[in-house]
This record gives C-alpha cells, structure tokens and sequence, in this order.
C-alpha cells in the first residue's frame, strides 16, 4: 500500500487487488478477496470495473460494502474512476474461499 | 442442586477460573449475575422496535435491509440472555411478555424516539458503540462462561451496526446542508444520552458487585471514558462538534454531568446543572416511547395462546 508521497509500487492491478484485501465482511473476520466475493477485475488507464457477488441476495451490506469498495479504490493512486458490476452467475458458494479465507472462518468457528 | 458454598466459590473466582452452573454459585452471585443479564437483553430488545420504528424511513431497499438485519441481531441478542435467563431458573416468557413496562430495565436513551434514518444510523454510531464497550468488556472479563461464550458472535455483529452506523453518518456529513444539520442535531440530543448511559459517576458508585464478582471488569467511568475516547475523535474527523474535549490522557465534558433534558423537545439545557437523584427520577419514570415500544412485542402474545 502507498502512504501520503511515497512512490506507489506493483502493477495497478496488483494494487487494487491489495487494496479490496484491506476491506473486511462487515460481520465476520475475512477480507472480500478471500471471501470470494470479486469474480475478477480490469483496470483500463485510471478505471477500475470489477465484477462483484455476495454471499446471499438478501444481503443486508451490500450498498456497505460497495461504498467502501469505491472509497478505498478511488484513495488508490492511479485509480480515477470505478465501475462495479454485480455478478449473481455463478452464484456464490463456499468452495469460492481462499486456502487463508477458509481458515479465518474455521478459526472463527464456522464450519466450512 | 444445593448452592456452592461460599468458601469454594470465592476460591473459583480468585483463581480466575469461569463458573459453569448455578451449582458454583452463591446466592448472592446468581442474583447480581441475573441482573446484569436482564439489563443486558431489555437492552437488546428494546433497541428493536427503537430501530424499527425509524427504520422505516430508509433511504432505500438495501439500506432498509440493513436496518432490519441490524434488528435482526438485537433479537438474537436478545434471546442469548434471556436463553440464559431461563438456564438460571427465570421464565423467558414472563420477562418478556408479562412484564410491566416501567419494570424493563434498559438505558433511558432509548424511550427517547428515534424518528428518522439520520436519528437511527446516529444510535448505530453512539448508542451501539456504548453496547459494544459493555459487551466488550462483558466478553473480556465475565466470570460466567456460557455467556462469556455467547458473547463472541454478538461483538462481531455490533461491528456491523457500528460500521452501518459510521458510514452514515460520514456520507450524511459530505452531504452538507440541511442533511449535515439533521445530524448534527441529532447528535447533539444523542451525545449526552448515551454519556449518560454508562451510568453514576466512580465517586458516587461506591461498591460494585458486579465488579467484585468479574461481571464485568471496567468501571461506569473507565467505560465512558473508553466510549468517548471513540465517538469524540470520530465525530471531529466527520466534521460534527460534540460537547468533550480532551485533556491528557483522558476526555472531559463542556456541560454539566448531570444536567436536566426535555424529552418532548429533545434538547438539554447546559445552564441547568442537576442531581443524579433527578436523573434517577427521570429514568425511573421513563421515556416517551417506553409503553409503545414494550405493546410492539407484547400485544400479540396472549392472542395466539392455546389454552389447556
């Protein structure tokens, strides 16, 4: 992650991918990568559209968690704009965990 | 089964370990155990139909679900003390449902009406953080285990609440105008209440057994001062002034604690210095909304009774 003047380092995408790391669920100890929850992403000059899910349609957080998503993404330097598409297909399961994602939750006390 | 006898409980106690069942306690621990718990699920109840009554005004589908989760919580909340209520030999149901309203024991802030989503996102930021503080030090310090236990997914959940309740009011702040001045009026009223939340001053609460007992392991100022230590700097940073300030290593009120409050109008007077026997008065006969909110919950309840 870069700070204040600090030169930024790594691709922008592997930036933006950092960055979505640092945003966590908004009720359980994982990061939305390793939730899942980003089908995938391309940035084109300063534009960053990412293809979201979440874990249920019901969620109660998803205006949340898309309000962080653009503040953190638009704090990102090189990042001017961002593009959110919402992905229900496929649906989201627990098999889209990460190796450190499903072990956060197992720690957690979630069986996964 | 018999009650622990004295002897064996305080050496429990002393060596940290959790108790586990009425039979490790004493009389006098399972009465103060007991209370706190019911403070600890009225509170959580009640803050449902609090929240419901201004959820209502949401600004839209998924911010109205938020809301309904977030109450969602507060009853689930709810049912892991009143669970443990039951445990402890007391009827869920006549704590719930066959109560007076008056005899529910849950902060006065809550009788005051929440009235629109500024309002309620507000009690997210302040009045759930002052949960999360109790809760949190609850968790840390509790001698008895099941809720100990029970705690771990409800600090989780008021982080969600909190988090609902911060982006709000940071979002309703960037709006500026007449948006920005709904909040800061909101807060204004807000503030004092949930100051007021954390209960009497150290220096007039003489003995705590609830202390005595590692119910709990902060005291009502330490646990202000741990609120305050969170909501001033955040609401400095979002632009809103509140009445604290801090010095040194610690926050310090601009008003009189205590001081007198106009429910109806929902405003404070700071040139009107009172007592805590006044503040007494005024929790003791409780709040604008108390019997309304208590009837949401209640009303049904006898309709649907199969009768032997």
């Amino acid at each position: 992650m870069s700070i204040g003047a600090e030169p930024a380092e790594g691709t922008l995408e592997t930036r933006v991918w950092a960055a979505l790391a640092e945003i966590d669920d908004p009720e359980m100890p994982i990061n939305l990568v390793d939730l899942g929850l980003v089908y995938g992403l391309d940035v084109d000059e300063g534009t960053v559209r990412l293809r979201l899910t979440f874990t249920a349609m019901g969620c109660p957080a998803t205006e949340m968690l898309m309000g962080d998503i653009r503040d953190r993404l638009l704090a990102e330097p090189g990042v001017e704009s961002v593009a959110i598409d919402i992905v229900w297909d496929p649906p989201w399961s627990s098999a889209r965990l990460t190796p450190d994602g499903r072990e956060a939750l197992l720690a957690w006390g979630l069986s996964v | 089964m018999e009650p622990a006898d004295s002897g064996t409980f305080e050496a429990l106690l002393k060596r940290g370990e959790l108790i586990e069942s009425p039979s490790e306690m004493t009389p006098d621990y399972l009465r103060e155990l007991k209370h706190t718990l019911i403070v600890s699920g009225d509170t959580e109840l009640i803050s449902a139909p609090a929240y419901y009554l201004a959820a209502r005004k949401a600004p839209s589908v998924n911010a109205f679900m938020t809301g309904i989760a977030i109450i969602q919580d507060e009853l689930a909340h709810a049912h892991i003390a009143y669970h443990i209520l039951e445990e402890l030999g007391e009827s869920q149901e006549a704590l719930i449902f066959k109560r007076d309203p008056k005899a529910f024991r849950y902060p006065y802030a809550f009788d005051v009406p929440l009235e629109s989503w500024t309002e309620l996102v507000v009690a997210n930021a302040m009045y759930d953080q002052a949960g999360f503080c109790l809760l949190g030090d609850i968790h840390e310090q509790c001698s008895y285990g099941p809720w100990k236990r029970g705690l771990v997914k409800v600090m989780a959940e008021e982080n969600f609440h909190l988090r609902n309740g911060r982006n709000w009011s940071k979002r309703i702040s960037q709006a500026g105008g007449a948006a920005k001045g709904e909040l800061q009026q909101a807060v204004d009223w807000m503030f004092p209440l949930t100051v007021e939340w954390f209960g009497l001053p150290d220096n007039l609460k003489q003995h705590s057994a609830q202390l005595d007992y590692r119910l709990k392991g902060l005291t009502n100022d330490q646990l202000r001062q741990q609120w305050l230590s969170t909501v001033v700097p955040f609401m400095e940073s979002i632009g809103i002034t509140v009445p604290a300030h801090r010095e040194d290593t610690q926050y310090v009120l601009d008003y009189p604690f205590p001081c007198t409050f106009d429910a109806e109008q929902k405003r404070w007077d700071f040139n009107d210095a009172c007592t805590w026997d006044d503040v007494m008065v005024r929790w003791r006969g409780r709040g604008p909304r108390n019997a309304e909110m208590v009837a949401l919950f209640q009303e049904s309840f006898s309709k649907f009774q199969v009768r032997a």
